[in-house]
């Protein structure tokens, strides 16, 4: 791999960054317990005579649960308790949304099935016993009789009439709801235009896959009324909050801990059954209860991603000027409201970073009988780059224009910004015209394209393809969460500390994940306070040692914590100083902290250790007269409006034009995500998202066989994540345009990566095998699928008829097998 | 050495000793009981973890003998007699070993809880003597899975720990505490 040397440009930061402060590349905080095997995660939480739980799932993808007796399975020697379908609706409420559909219902979700089962995998009892081995061999003794009904996985055959309906009750389709975005009028311009291009892609389903599975330990104290539940989760505040409507408890009453979290991605956001059954185990029985999801059951209880059909159009003036661009599509739900659902950022960023003033985006939410659909790094943005940019792609081809030109003329001008797009996000800055240009450089697009198709001396043809973005990191505000019913806001809070040992406590919701929050967290308490780096202390994820928050998702925990963050080191600095003043008999505004002291600017000998004044402000001793003790401050932010990353991504590729193989040579990202408050951190984290977007592009596909509603690879020897001997070779360059929405000028990091490589490698394909007129249109990319496109389109204008699959060559003797 | 919780069912126990991390240990354990349990939950060795008990993700990666195991495929009882390292053996007293400081220094990790798998294969693939490339260590390493990284420091960290290391990267010198008796069974892809 490559890390080209990045250009420094408008660097809102200026001068060298102070050790341990906004931009150093300091050691992570969260590295060494990690690297020791002394991480705590869930499952390394062990209290004392704890049980263990398992969960019997329906084995069908839709089927009436007739009976469940579970006599033989209570009178097993360890088991303690068994939760069947009724007595779990007697002692819950149904499980509640954290980010609703608007226009959608609430289903009856319960933590148990009650009477129908809606997907394989969903829990329908529950066993505690002394250990898993006797909690699982219990679950062979459960006697469940189950009538199955008609079912339906595909998303579009779902929505005929006729289909299986989920959920009668509450809908009389499986579309649970429809919304409708846009401005302008697509329609006129459509039919003004002197070129619509036009296609249905595919998304596939995929699943984030974090390495540590779900956990939950559940402990309730009758007397003390306090149930204390550990949790793999993202949103310690919001399982919460969830977890007492539930459960039928006071807020008070719940306390969620969660320590470090093997990966997250958005699966782990808010409550799920396990979660709900075993906190009502724990109560009923008084006893600490443990359920660690195994693989097989992460891949069908817990969250899918991605999956979506979308009917996308653009319409061009002659020279290219899009006029119009439309959406309408069809997203996955699977067969429950999971908290956060399908993805709702598809219609948000529809135009990506083109200026498109008429278009819609209308999404049709729709139930299958499939394991739930929930949040996953980027949140419905791959799935629209991947649909946009391959038409931006026949777009050039039809017009037998530049690819780069088409998209640096459509693009929106950097002085053109802030702008609204048509579904009404307002693109805050940034230079998108410059990443495209940085990108079509590195990569070697002007020697590619007037070197013309020669086939390599392999076969093999090259083609390079481009995919640009934008990316919507953290939200708009809470006002418009609130139109939309999301049940939190779009804050994010911190409390500082001090200690007696000079240095000082860091309280925050926010779970440790990989995200490196408690490293970026220190960098910018650092910066601000001007305390060292080392001498701050992140403690994270406890509900009851943290001020009330949002979480870690949606690209926003640093946009929206480094102003909380900032707020709170002012307010400590300034009574810090003015303590110091008054120890020092000299006037604050001559003071400044610096290390592990505070001192005079003009004369460094004028100095007291933070170490002395953090005790005379904690014990109250040695501060001036009225002066308050104590010394703690807490703030909360929320960023004036959302900030958009923006990127564009080269990849090139070759393509064995007989059998459809192909191999991406080098890929190239530019990328913007504002000031940087570690460069590490941010590479780290596009580079992981960047095999996310390839797993998802190239091997990652949840299938399910239509006539057994079976998920058929539900497992990790069938379902293909990337490897480290998988990826290609991957070169980073940044530009750094500071956003004025955020503290700092940050932008969100976490999903970029996850955004572009379907595209870039699709189009790259296209290009390498233009004369075969081969277009793609669905996800993941795969050698079968170019040699499908190939065997459908084997029409080579020019007449090397020995680079064309032959009739001979195919199964069954012809094109169509 | 550990004693059962007294409500536990009764299951045939077996008598099973085995060195872990330098200790002698003599304990019963279940026949069905495997080595990544055995050490997370009679041991409180948590830094082994489980993602897949089936040996497809590696972050159950131990050494045996030498040689990188998934512990999720092997029962307790086959531990008898022989040899077992886990991730808590590295470093010594307070300090990071250069491997993990070397993770440490190249942002070889984010969440962590892959990281002792790759600890330990790494660890495993130096008992092989010699000084691998960078594509030989991309495929060794292929049968631990991280979701978070994009392997690229993963690689450059265990690289530089074998060029730093000059006992390592003089082929053929085996250090640690045991000599493998035949390859890793570990590593290479799926």
């Amino acid at each position: 791999m490559t890390t080209l040397e990045r250009p420094s440009e408008t660097d809102g930061t200026g001068s060298a960054p102070r050790p341990g402060g906004i931009g150093a590349s300091v050691p992570r905080k969260e590295d060494d317990r990690l690297l020791r095997g002394d991480g705590r995660f869930t499952d390394d939480v062990e209290p004392a005579r704890v049980l263990h739980m398992a969960v019997a799932r329906c084995p069908y993808p839709h089927a009436r649960i007739v009976r469940v007796d579970a006599t033989a399975a209570r009178a097993l020697e360890g088991v303690k308790h068994v939760l069947t379908g009724p007595e779990v609706r007697a002692a819950s409420e149904p499980l509640t949304v954290l980010r609703p559909v608007p226009g959608a219902p609430q289903l009856p979700y319960y933590a148990l099935a009650q009477d129908v089962a809606t997907h394989e995998g969903q829990p329908v009892a529950s066993v505690v016993a002394t250990s898993r081995h006797v909690a699982e061999d219990a679950l062979e003794l459960l006697d469940i009789e189950y009538e199955p009904l008609p079912h339906v996985v595909d998303v579009l055959a779902a929505l005929e009439p006729g289909a299986p309906v989920l959920h009668p009750s509450v809908l009389d389709s499986n579309l649970m709801a429809a919304n409708s975005d846009g401005s302008g009028d697509p329609e006129a311009r459509m039919r003004e235009a002197a070129l619509v291009v036009e296609d249905q892609f595919r998304i596939s389903r995929v699943t984030a896959l974090p390495m540590e599975t779900r956990a939950v330990v559940a402990e309730w104290r009758p007397g003390a009324r306090e149930l204390t539940v550990h949790s793999s989760t993202q949103v310690p505040h919001l399982i919460r909050k969830q977890l007492a409507e539930t459960l039928r408890l006071q807020e008070s009453d719940v306390r969620a801990v969660a320590s470090d979290v093997g990966g997250g991605f958005g699966l782990k956001l808010g409550v799920f059954p396990e979660d709900v059954l075993a906190c009502l185990h724990a109560i009923a029985l008084r006893r600490p209860v443990k359920w660690v999801e195994d693989r097989a059951e992460h891949f069908r209880a817990s969250t899918h991603a991605r999956e979506s059909v979308h009917d996308y159009r653009i319409a061009a003036d002659a020279e290219g000027r899009i006029l119009a661009m439309t959406d309408v599509y069809a997203t996955d739900i699977g067969g429950w409201n999971s908290p956060f659902g399908s993805a709702q950022l598809s219609s948000v960023v529809m135009n990506g970073p083109y200026r498109v003033e008429h278009g819609y985006a209308e999404r049709r939410v729709t139930l299958t009988n499939k394991t739930p659909v929930g949040a996953y790094r980027g949140y419905g943005q791959p799935e629209v780059n991947f649909a946009y940019e391959l038409l931006m792609d026949r777009l050039a081809r039809r017009l037998d224009l530049d690819p780069v030109e088409l998209r640096a003329m459509n693009m929106v001008k950097a002085s053109d910004l802030p702008w609204k797009n048509p579904t009404g996000a307002v693109y805050d800055s940034g230079d998108y015209e410059k990443c495209l240009r940085m990108a079509a450089e590195a990569i070697g697009w002007d020697a590619h394209r007037a070197a013309g198709r020669t086939p390599r001396a392999d076969g093999r043809l090259m083609g390079i393809g481009f995919s640009s973005f934008v990316e919507r990191t953290g939200y708009a505000s809470a006002r418009f969460l609130a139109k939309r019913g999301s049940q939190f806001g779009a804050h994010e809070s911190v409390t500082l500390r001090a200690n007696r040992s000079g240095g000082l406590d860091l309280y925050t919701g926010v779970s440790t994940m990989g995200q490196s929050s408690e490293t970026a967290f220190a960098q910018v308490i650092s910066e601000v306070f001007g305390i060292d780096y080392e001498a701050v202390r992140v403690h994270a994820g406890d509900t009851g040692a943290s001020p009330l928050n949002t979480g870690a998702f949606a690209s926003r925990t640093m946009i929206a914590a480094a102003g909380a963050l900032k707020s709170a080191a002012e307010q400590l600095a300034e009574k810090t100083l003015r303590l110091a003043a008054w120890r020092l008999e000299t006037d604050p505004a001559l003071l400044e902290i610096t290390g592990s002291v505070v001192r005079r600017r003009d004369d460094e000998t004028v100095q007291v250790s933070l170490a002395e004044l953090f005790t005379n402000a904690i014990t109250g001793q040695g501060i001036a007269p009225g002066e308050e003790p104590g010394l703690e401050s807490t703030a909360h932010f929320e960023p004036s409006d959302a900030a958009y990353s923006f990127g564009t991504a080269a990849a090139l590729v070759s393509v064995d034009p007989d059998t459809g193989e192909f191999t991406v040579e080098r890929f190239v990202l530019v990328h913007d995500a504002g000031t940087v408050v570690n460069q590490k951190i941010v590479d780290g984290q596009v580079r992981g998202a960047l095999a996310q977007g390839f797993g998802a592009a190239l091997t990652e596909e949840l299938r399910y066989d239509p006539d057994t509603g079976q998920l058929v690879n539900g497992s990790m020897v069938d379902y293909f994540v990337p490897t480290a001997a998988d990826l290609p070779p991957i070169e980073l360059l940044h530009t750094t345009v500071p956003s004025p929405v955020t503290t700092f000028g940050l932008r969100g990091v976490g999903e970029a990566g996850t955004i572009p490589p379907g595209a870039a490698v699709a189009n790259g394909i296209c290009d390498a095998l233009a004369d075969f007129g081969v277009e793609l249109n669905s996800l993941p990319i795969t050698a079968e699928s170019i040699w499908r496109a190939l065997c459908g389109r084997a029409t080579k204008e020019t007449p090397d008829d020995d680079l064309a699959p032959t009739p001979g060559d195919l199964p069954d003797g012809g094109v169509g097998y | 050495m550990t004693g059962l919780p007294p409500d536990v069912r009764r299951e045939e126990l077996v008598e099973t000793t085995t060195t872990v991390n330098g200790e002698l240990v003599t304990v019963a354990v279940p026949a069905r009981l495997h080595v990544a349990d055995f050490l997370r939950q009679h041991l409180g060795l948590t830094g082994t973890h489980v993602g897949c008990e089936q040996g497809a993700c590696g972050m159950c990666t131990v050494m045996v003998d030498g040689e990188a195991v998934k512990s999720c495929l092997m029962f307790a009882v086959q531990l008898d007699g022989r040899n077992v390292q886990t991730v808590e053996s590295l470093a010594e007293d307070d300090r990071l070993s250069p491997l993990q400081q070397a993770f440490k220094d190249e942002h070889a990790l984010q969440c962590g809880f892959c990281s002792p798998g790759f600890l330990m294969t790494a660890t495993a693939l130096a008992n092989q003597g010699g000084c691998p490339s960078r594509e030989e260590i991309r495929e060794e390493i292929a049968g631990v899975l991280c979701r978070c990284t994009g392997y690229e420091n993963i690689v450059t960290a265990i690289e530089r720990w074998f060029a730093e290391s000059p006992q390592r990267a003089a082929d053929g010198d085996a250090p640690e505490l045991t000599t493998p008796t035949r390859p890793a069974t570990t590593g290479g892809r799926r």
